[in-house]
């Protein structure tokens, strides 16, 4: 069950459903709503870490490596399997890596830019959202294999999505209360299989080990239960006082980094990222009725740092800490990605504010420098259980 | 920096720019003045792409954060602020404009006679040049806790569609709105706002009319004004855009570079080669430039002064000002697809008749910058034209390793050479 789920997301594409076809898609915002209604699977394609091949020619180094390495697995034949790839306006290096694919793929490829407002409030911002996600339906419906996306088929997929995200929320709880069972690691490797499985059996998948990680918390061990066994033996084992972190950043590529937090020592019990409980906390109470309400519901998330304004995110970080009561926060900056780098300075001094201290590593290629990087985690983790950080 | 001992050339300057550095002056010292009791204006600082037409209408007087950045950077003067900024968090592969603004911002130093720029009243950023500008105008509205305005210009790849220029345009109603608000002053009645809004955009129509007149007087052999000429004269079109002072200067501008080419007068002595730049000028190695013209080979066109000569309000636009201001502000140069930028850039090299093209690659502008290597391929591969890509950054200096640079200048003119 986690082991699927981690292996879904490990490799999107070798897990593709044969009874479909699969449309990739590139950011948390494209509602994969949507993509399900319109009778395709959605795979979110990352981007395969370590040094960039072919994309070096089209894109400068200071296009972030997530760009360049998406770009390029693209460029090497990686969307060959898919129906097309839907991006999204998030940024000035994703818009170019899509500008460049749209020269350089395949002719008849299908490609959709889901032009998104990067403003979330302000008079006409629901009305262009609405029409974007009407364009994206229609765009997906004259696609080889599409439909269209008609209210029920879109509000059965509302409900399966919701249903992938209530499980990640009830995960979320554990790896909070108990990160001994379930470490932030392994967390947000379930949660990204849960965007490349095929959804209904990621539904079902999450389900029952949201079923299981609860039962196991309650019982206070790990060692009845499968799953939360295989989970908890992921975690390096540590003295006693692993002070509690909260983790911050864009889309990562590899669960590298934050193996790495926990090896020095460090419990990841809640997370601000692209891939984690940012795209996870959706309010989910009641169900949209159409496209509109549902472009309407992407625009109220927790927003990233690439749309504005900032201070709904700033606001949610420090609520995180709080309800987590996590001792400090370390943010993963992706090399190049502007719009964090620019958050960081005031996000920083918002977290330190409340007494919690904090640590900024760079992520390049997927995963941080282990080296030095390691020995700053350490010193950080030392001063945490010196009491540097209690909130 | 260049090599010294390399020659430079020493080009025939405009007579028109002692005017312009008095434009200057008195653009920078109107900011200070608006500050004071009784010659107070409020100020905004706003975007090289915000439709500032509102805000003059409005008695607003905008301020340029990016031009300052290049007024610092002109002056070689930009490191040490770039340097306060990182030390406070900010990394240094952030936009060295921003980094510069942001460094002057928290410092309270400037290049001003030593001031940073005036305290804004009001914010304005439009996404359409990059989404740096939204997020640098957040940290500067927390610094100086003001009010923001975000002006939303959804990718113009292939057009724009109706959603999008109805988008734009209310938030352009937004802004008459907002703007009015920040100043401490009641939102105009719409029909005598109009009136006024549409005399800024005539001045507007007229000076965009004069500077694309001028770039198309840079087509005669030899060429009447250089990229150091364009650099620097950029300043009227980007700062006082809707004023008369701006239709009057480039009326003078215009005037002289037509006498020029009646008289074959040249900017680049023994000019030799014809040359399109692309991308932001870097602000502190105009010997970059200069070396060049020393060889005979001048720039006739650039991609970014260029841009400045699109906004093409008409009087037609009376019946709706703010859709067409939505539609001019969405369709600028780094707001739309690829694929439209290679038309204009091949356009413009066929225009203006050049035999080459130098692609300046600035780490600090990722929307003109990203892309740049297939349209160099394009002009090599598809019009045969030699192409220079120059890795550096228009403020930064940091950034940039003049020794390699010109090494590769060497061979683009050799190239350029066994071409002609």
């Amino acid at each position: 069950m986690l082991e699927r789920l981690v292996a879904a997301g490990a490799d999107p594409l070798a897990h593709r459903p044969s009874d479909r076809p699969s449309l990739g898609y590139v950011c948390s915002y494209v509602p994969e709503e949507v993509i399900l209604a319109a009778g395709f699977h959605p795979v979110r394609l990352g981007a395969r870490p370590g040094p960039t091949g072919p994309a070096d020619s089209l894109l400068q180094s200071f296009a972030c490596s997530f760009a360049r390495a998406l770009l390029d697995g693209l460029l090497s034949g990686r969307a060959a399997g898919l129906s097309g790839v839907v991006f999204a306006y998030t940024c000035d290096s994703l818009r170019a890596a899509m500008e460049a694919w749209k020269v350089r793929a395949p002719a008849g490829s299908f490609i959709h830019f889901l032009n998104l407002p990067a403003r979330l409030e302000g008079p006409g911002v629901d009305t262009y959202a609405a029409s974007e996600a009407r364009r994206l339906a229609d765009a997906l419906a004259g696609v080889k294999g599409g439909r269209q996306v008609m209210a029920e088929r879109l509000a059965e997929a509302t409900r399966l999505v919701a249903d992938l995200r209530r499980s990640l929320g009830r995960l979320d709880r554990v790896r909070s209360s108990r990160p001994d069972l379930l470490p932030g690691s392994v967390f947000i490797a379930v949660a990204r299989g849960a965007q490349a499985l095929e959804r209904s059996e990621a539904a079902r998948l999450l389900a029952t080990l949201a079923d299981e990680f609860e039962a196991a918390a309650a019982v206070g061990s790990a060692a009845a239960v499968g799953s939360a066994g295989a989970a908890a033996a992921a975690r390096p084992s540590q003295p006693a006082g692993r002070p509690r972190l909260l983790v911050s950043g864009g889309y990562l590529e590899t669960e590298q980094p934050l193996r790495l937090i926990e090896e020095s020592g460090a419990d990841i019990v809640a997370d601000d990222l692209c891939l984690g409980w940012r795209r996870i906390a959706f309010a989910e109470d009641d169900e949209p009725s159409g496209l509109a309400e549902l472009a309407a519901r992407y625009l109220r998330r927790v927003p990233c740092a690439a749309k504005h304004p900032p201070d709904p995110r700033f606001d949610f970080v420090v609520r995180l800490a709080d309800e987590h009561q996590v001792a400090g926060g370390v943010f993963l900056l992706q090399k190049f990605c502007d719009p964090h780098a620019f958050d960081y300075p005031a996000l920083r001094d918002r977290l330190e504010a409340t007494g919690r201290p904090t640590l900024l590593l760079e992520v390049e290629q997927g995963s941080v420098a282990s080296g030095q990087a390691r020995t700053r985690l350490e010193a950080f983790v030392e001063r945490l259980r010196a009491g540097g950080g209690s909130p | 920096m260049t090599q010294p001992e390399r020659p430079l050339a020493a080009d025939l300057r405009l007579a028109a720019d002692r005017d312009l550095k008095g434009l200057i002056l008195k653009h920078y010292l109107g900011a200070y003045r608006a500050k004071r009791p009784f010659t107070r204006r409020p100020v905004a600082w706003v975007t090289s792409g915000a439709p500032v037409e509102i805000l003059l209408a409005l008695g607003i007087l905008p301020i340029y954060p990016e031009n300052y950045g290049a007024l610092v950077g002109s002056r070689k003067a930009a490191v040490p602020y770039c340097e306060s900024a990182e030390q406070a968090g900010y990394s240094q592969d952030l936009c060295s404009y921003a980094r510069t603004n942001i460094g002057s911002m928290l410092t309270g130093r400037g290049e001003l006679a030593g001031r940073p720029l005036p305290r804004p009243d009001l914010l304005v950023a439009a996404k359409n040049i990059c989404d740096v500008v939204v997020k640098w105008w957040e940290v500067t509205a927390r610094h100086f806790d003001c009010p923001l305005f975000i002006l939303d210009t959804p990718f113009a790849a292939d057009g724009l569609t109706l959603d999008q220029v109805a988008y734009v345009r209310g938030q352009l109603e937004e802004l008459v709105v907002v703007a009015s608000k920040a100043v401490r002053r009641p939102a105009p009645p719409p029909a005598a706002f109009e009136r006024d809004l549409m005399k800024v955009l005539d001045l507007t129509r007229q000076a965009t009319g004069l500077w694309q007149e001028i770039q198309t007087l840079r087509q005669a052999s030899p060429t009447p004004a250089s990229a150091l000429d364009m650099f620097t004269n950029l300043f009227p079109i980007v700062t006082l855009r809707g004023t008369q002072a701006c239709v009057d200067y480039y009326r003078q501008v215009r005037d002289e570079l037509a006498e020029r080419v009646r008289r074959g007068e040249g900017a680049v002595p023994g000019e030799r080669f014809r040359l399109l730049w692309d991308n932001i000028a870097i602000w502190y190695d105009f010997d970059l430039v200069r070396y060049l013209h020393a060889r005979g080979a001048a720039f006739v066109g650039e991609t970014y002064t260029d841009a400045w000569g699109i906004y093409q309000f008409s009087p037609e636009d009376e019946k709706d000002p703010l859709g067409a201001m939505a539609r001019q502000y969405s369709l600028i140069l780094l707001n739309i697809g690829l694929g439209t930028r290679k038309e204009r850039l091949f356009n413009m090299l066929r225009a203006q008749r050049a035999d080459g093209a130098v692609f300046h690659s600035c780490r600090s502008c990722k929307t003109y910058s990203l892309g740049q290597y297939e349209l160099a391929r394009a002009v090599r591969d598809e019009l045969g034209l030699p192409v220079l890509v120059l890795e550096a950054d228009m403020t930064d200096s940091r950034a940039y390793a003049s020794g390699p640079a010109m090494t590769r200048i060497d061979a683009f003119l050799e190239l350029l050479t066994s071409k002609a």
